[in-house]
């Protein structure tokens, strides 16, 4: 009863000490301090294809600046305009470029438009399991494997391995299709570019994130998925495209900078910018990071591509 | 015969119920078996191969796992071979079949690098202000050479010869740590574990969450829980004592009573839906609105964080508290209280002396239980307030100290992250599964301690009636 | 003293007011607040309703579909385990066995969803995916070999009987279903050629039409499963301890065996609590998040097969609603979806608790009550 007693008082007064603590923390965090130098915190929402780059990107940026508070969400290209939007954040990576209506929604909103940066870039690759047999693949066929109706003008729907090879290794039974959810600017730009705006098919397993979905296809031998360059691992392949011309033309790195690769893209950041402001210090060290050599040298760690040189001059100039 | 005719009587049906049960634990020891063997045998320092293949290629590495080739007989070795800035790739499978010889040479090194990930080959030579030292000198001054302070230590260059005869040099100021894993006996290899593990536990994630350690989300995990168990203690309490102290006990206090039991089984996500549309959007929109417009279009509150992330929380254990508080005071006669007001006492202080204190066990197990139940969640605070990378904890020196706007990390959701949105999936699994050996351990250590303080309350219970 | 005690006695009394005026204040508050949940959800999703916006309300409805699907096969798999788990546990376990058994089996339920669903979708997938008939197989006969374990022991010698007893069975049957574990998977590729032409899956295809799926309802329904086992369990462990022992007693004179008397009079005694227990774990199966989020292929269609996956409503809020706009109709959908979700789970559990408190109510005229 009396050890009872005591262990009550003692939480009653830890109790009572906490409750101040947090009664005056708030009070006291409002009084918003004047930040010194370059600090602060910088937030960015967007992308998951350009996670791994943010996140290196971040790294770099607190080795340089310390005082700099980075925070990072990444669910999905199409969470970068509401959140720019809704002022959630002032940075939105993007892997594809911001449609009309969520530019056109920007500037209702705040009367300019946002801040357009190319950052790197990237393309998308249809990938399979490390042995199957299958090369290259028409972008006809790709759509007809991955959509309802054939927007690209294909004849039929495929989902069986034996209408795409007719190879004895090749797998049998169905095409098990994997990709990304709906948030994310690789399956916008997929449907775009490879469905020519056609519907995905529902049977497609949706992952939320690039690097699910090249670990799922590289599990299973009847699988087939697209994702970006950058996630590509040495346990799935990546198939070549074949042209209208007839010639397959691979991912490779001077064929995505090229554009020779049809399904190669810019990656982009969005940045609320009012025209008549500069931005906090934390922002423009961090755009500065990005356009810099060193910047770009950390575009290629996290596998994706380069600006070819011309196009990092003419971004520089932000 | 007799036997079998026994036990048809019988019916085997007991037998089969005793089974669900052992079923039921097989697989409870073989999930934490596995997460225990696999979570902790990642940072054992594995013996690095050298492989020389039919068609003359070598690949070094660290052999990962076997699995059958799908369209052909024979099996493949997947190989963690680092070195992604000369090869561009980590990996490597080999075809077992495609194996000419193998063998593990001693001289074989791993360096864990700041960018690029772990380096896997020979140390040719170390460099240091003209000086130059190879061979046997050379590993021996790295590793001296890594103790140095900063400024020392970024004098030094290694050179580095990949197993293809590639060079390459390194400056030792990006090298974390050099490991030469085939020459190590047991004792040495223990050490090498206990600093990994403690790396892993006390260090910050490197290379975009695929290497480094966890310690930002252990911490914003347990600020997270603390603020949350501040807030939810008063109130649990509180409508504790009301419930069951004050309130009429009528046909409504039953049916609240009821109600807020059954709020314990409402999903987490309903609570997340709660917290996002009136928290965050809600609150935090009005909150910047009237204090921080200055800082718009930049949110302050008005985007998920710490702040909002434990009121959720809060609300989602409330039922946790105020069920196990009311168990206690429950649990306590009506003889004390009737004793305690007979002797004069006015009911608050019948509260504070008598009751309060005597409940005391039962609300701490409730705080504990809500603190182990608050740990383990993930899906409401996908939407209210973690971040994927937060290296700047939500508490530091900077004023005003505890920053309640900022975003988090948390273990549950770092553990998913990793699994899910990392780059490379195949080089983070072995940490999300150490992820998820620590997350498991602390909520099993904290459910416990709720267990073995309700034990303990019953029995002192029961001495005393 | 007296000057005093006249000077104290009002402070007193008005502290003891105002403090009780406080705590009513602070409980209704924490009352109010927990309503408010309800009220916000009706508050954001009745525009949806008011306006009869079709074309979410049938974007729901794969959801809801993906949402039955999921707990279905949770329940299919955890309900015998846990309900059997329940009778052994209350009427054949060793007392001692059982009060480390019992709260050995309520951690399981503390494991964070997050931890079954990476390993349910990174290891189970695919390797279930690999060995998919020795996985069919496993869930077969690893309860029959339970089975098999008793016929064993009948026919045992008096002396094995007494070292392995029945009430200690659910520790050495451990190793026995290792072994059977061990033994079914090597024999399974033989049966699966000698069957089933030696693919499972293409003998799925070719006669039933059933396309397989990596991560699919049978994952999700076994990792489901398992985080619902201890909810069930424990519940149904309480109601079949409270069913008062002489009518076990009674029905063991009339000549009943021990598992009649189970059968007969326990289980129909405590029907209702199981029937809860039942009801609970159906709550938990339908909110649980993160298992289906990540053992699951989130594709929102309608189909029934064990082998195809889902997308259930609390993993479309999770993937979807921090990229809806606040406001805007995909945002009052998933709003809808949690509120949906929101008084399923909470109907379910009142109903359970009142079924419960009516039990009780029983078993106190029964005169037993433990």
């Amino acid at each position: 009863m009396n050890s009872n007693g005591f262990t009550f008082r003692m939480i009653y007064r830890a109790a009572v000490g906490l409750a101040w603590l947090l009664l005056s923390l708030p009070l006291v965090g409002w009084a918003q301090p004047q930040a010194p130098s370059v600090s602060g915190t910088l937030g960015a929402v967007g992308s998951d294809t350009m996670a791994g780059l943010m996140l290196r990107l971040g790294e770099a940026l607190t080795t340089q600046y310390p005082q700099i508070n980075v925070q990072f969400q990444a669910s999905g290209s199409a969470s970068a305009p509401p959140a720019l939007l809704a002022g959630t954040t002032r940075i939105g990576p993007m892997s594809r470029r911001m449609t009309t209506d969520e530019r056109s929604a920007f500037i209702e909103r705040y009367g300019y438009p946002p801040l357009e940066l190319r950052v790197a870039r990237d393309a998308l690759i249809v990938i399979v399991h490390r042995h199957n047999p299958l090369a290259a693949i028409s972008l006809q066929d790709v759509d007809a494997v991955f959509s309802t109706h054939q927007a690209c003008g294909g004849a039929e729907p495929m989902t069986r391995w034996k209408t795409l090879t007719q190879d004895a290794t090749a797998p049998s039974g169905r095409i098990a299709l994997h990709g990304r959810n709906m948030a994310s600017g690789t399956y916008g730009l997929f449907r775009q570019r490879a469905l020519c705006d056609g519907e995905f098919r529902p049977d497609i397993s949706e992952y939320m994130g690039a690097s699910a979905v090249v670990a799922a296809v590289g599990e299973s031998y009847a699988a087939m998925g697209y994702s970006g360059h950058n996630h590509l691992t040495p346990s799935v392949k990546a198939l070549s495209l074949t042209t209208q011309q007839g010639n397959a033309v691979p991912p490779s790195e001077t064929a995505i900078q090229s554009g020779d690769y049809p399904l190669s893209r810019y990656l982009y950041v969005y940045v609320n910018l009012p025209p008549d402001e500069t931005l906090p210090a934390a922002e423009r060290a961090f755009l500065d990071l990005i356009m810099s050599a060193e910047g770009q040298q950390i575009t290629r760690a996290s596998g994706f591509v380069p600006l070819p040189l011309d196009d990092l001059e003419a971004q520089r100039a932000w | 015969m007799k036997g079998l005719k026994s036990a048809l009587e019988q019916g085997i049906w007991p037998w089969l119920c005793a089974g669900c049960v052992a079923l039921s634990l097989l697989m409870l020891g073989a999930l934490l078996a596995l997460l225990l063997t696999r979570g902790l045998g990642h940072f054992w320092p594995s013996a690095l191969d050298e492989v020389t293949l039919n068609n003359g290629d070598v690949v070094v590495g660290e052999a990962v796992r076997d699995v059958p080739i799908p369209n052909r007989a024979g099996s493949e070795r997947l190989y963690f071979t680092g070195n992604r800035d000369v090869d561009d790739a980590r990996w490597r499978w080999v075809a077992i079949d495609s194996i000419a010889h193998q063998t593990q040479p001693a001289e074989l090194l791993r360096l864990k690098r700041r960018t690029w990930g772990d380096f896997i080959g020979y140390l040719e030579a170390v460099e240091v202000g003209g000086e130059r030292f190879s061979g046997r000198d050379a590993l021996q001054q790295a590793t001296q050479a890594l103790q140095l302070p900063a400024p020392e230590r970024a004098r030094y260059q290694l050179t580095l010869r990949t197993p293809q005869g590639q060079t390459l040099r390194q400056p030792l100021s990006t090298v974390l740590s050099i490991e030469a894993p085939n020459a190590m006996h047991v004792g040495q290899k223990v050490r090498v574990w206990a600093t990994d593990v403690w790396q892993f536990l006390s260090q910050g994630p490197r290379a975009a969450n695929t290497d480094g350690g966890v310690w930002p989300a252990i911490f914003g995990t347990m600020l997270m829980v603390i603020l949350m168990s501040v807030i939810v203690t008063p109130f649990g309490v509180l409508a504790a004592i009301y419930l069951n102290e004050i309130a009429h006990q009528g046909r409504l206090t039953r049916l609240v009573r009821i109600g807020v039991r059954n709020l314990a089984g409402v999903p987490s996500i309903v609570y997340g839906v709660f917290g996002l549309g009136v928290f965050v959007y809600g609150i935090g929109g009005s909150l910047d609105a009237w204090f921080f417009d200055d800082a718009l279009p930049s949110p302050t509150f008005g985007t998920g964080g710490l702040l909002w992330a434990s009121l959720t929380l809060a609300l989602l254990t409330l039922p946790v508290v105020i069920v196990a508080t009311e168990e206690g005071l429950a649990r306590i006669p009506d003889a004390q209280r009737e004793g305690a007001v007979a002797l004069g006492a006015t009911r608050f202080e019948m509260l504070t002396r008598i009751v309060l204190p005597m409940a005391t066990p039962a609300m701490l197990t409730g705080v504990i239980l809500a603190v182990a139940r608050a740990a383990g969640e993930v899906a409401p605070l996908m939407l209210v307030g973690v971040a994927k990378l937060a290296p700047q904890m939500p508490l530091d020196g900077e004023f005003p100290y505890l920053h309640l706007e900022r975003k988090f990390m948390h273990l549950g959701y770092h553990l998913f992250d990793t699994a899910f949105h990392g780059e490379d999936v195949q080089a983070a699994i072995p940490l999300v599964y150490a992820t998820a050996l620590l997350l498991v351990l602390i909520v099993l250590v904290l459910n416990l301690t709720a267990i073995l303080l309700r034990h303990h309350l019953r029995r002192q219970r029961g001495s005393e009636c | 003293m007296t000057r005093i005690r006249l000077f104290h006695q009002p402070l007193r009394h008005l502290k003891d007011r105002i403090a009780t005026g406080l705590i009513t204040a602070g409980g209704i508050v924490v009352l109010l607040a927990i309503l408010g949940i309800g009220v916000f959800l009706v508050w954001e999703a009745a525009p949806l309703l008011l306006d009869g916006d079709t074309a979410s309300l049938a974007m729901l409805s794969p959801l809801a579909w993906g949402t039955l699907k999921a707990a279905l096969m949770a329940l299919l798999f955890a309900l015998p385990l846990a309900l059997g788990a329940a009778a052994y546990s209350a009427f054949f376990m060793s007392p001692r066995l059982r009060s480390r058994i019992k709260p050995t089996l309520e951690m399981m339920e503390a494991i964070p969803g997050v931890v079954v669903g990476f390993i349910a979708g990174m290891l189970l997938a695919p390797w279930v995916e690999r060995h998919l008939a020795s996985t069919l197989v496993v869930i077969v006969w690893l309860p029959l070999s339970a089975g098999l374990a008793g016929l064993v022991w009948h026919l045992a010698s008096r002396r094995w009987q007494r070292r392995l007893p029945l009430s200690w069975a659910a520790l050495w049957l451990v190793p026995w279903l290792i072994a059977m574990f061990i033994i079914a998977l090597w024999l399974t590729p033989r049966v699966e050629q000698a069957f089933w032409e030696g693919d499972l899956r293409q003998y799925l295809y070719a006669v039933f039409g059933l396309d397989y799926v990596t991560r699919n309802a049978l994952i999700v329904g076994l990792a489901m499963g398992f985080a619902v086992i201890p909810s069930v369990y424990s519940l149904a462990e309480d109601a079949l301890t409270e069913v008062p022992r002489p009518l076990m007693e009674g029905a063991q004179a009339l000549g009943a065996s021990r598992w009649q008397a189970v059968v007969k009079v326990a289980l129909a005694a405590a029907g209702p609590g199981l029937f809860s227990a039942v009801m609970i774990g159906a709550g938990r199966a339908v909110g649980e998040t993160m298992i289906v989020l990540m053992a699951s292929s989130n594709t929102a269609m309608l189909s029934a097969s064990p082998f195809e996956g889902m997308r259930t409503m609390a993993a479309a809020i999770a993937i979807e609603l921090p990229e809806a706009t606040a406001g805007g109709s995909p945002y009052r959908m998933l709003v809808l979806a949690a509120l949906l979700l929101f008084l399923f789970t909470f109907l379910v559990n009142t109903l359970a608790e009142l079924v419960r408190h009516r039990l009780r109510r029983r078993y106190q005229r029964l005169g037993g009550a433990s």
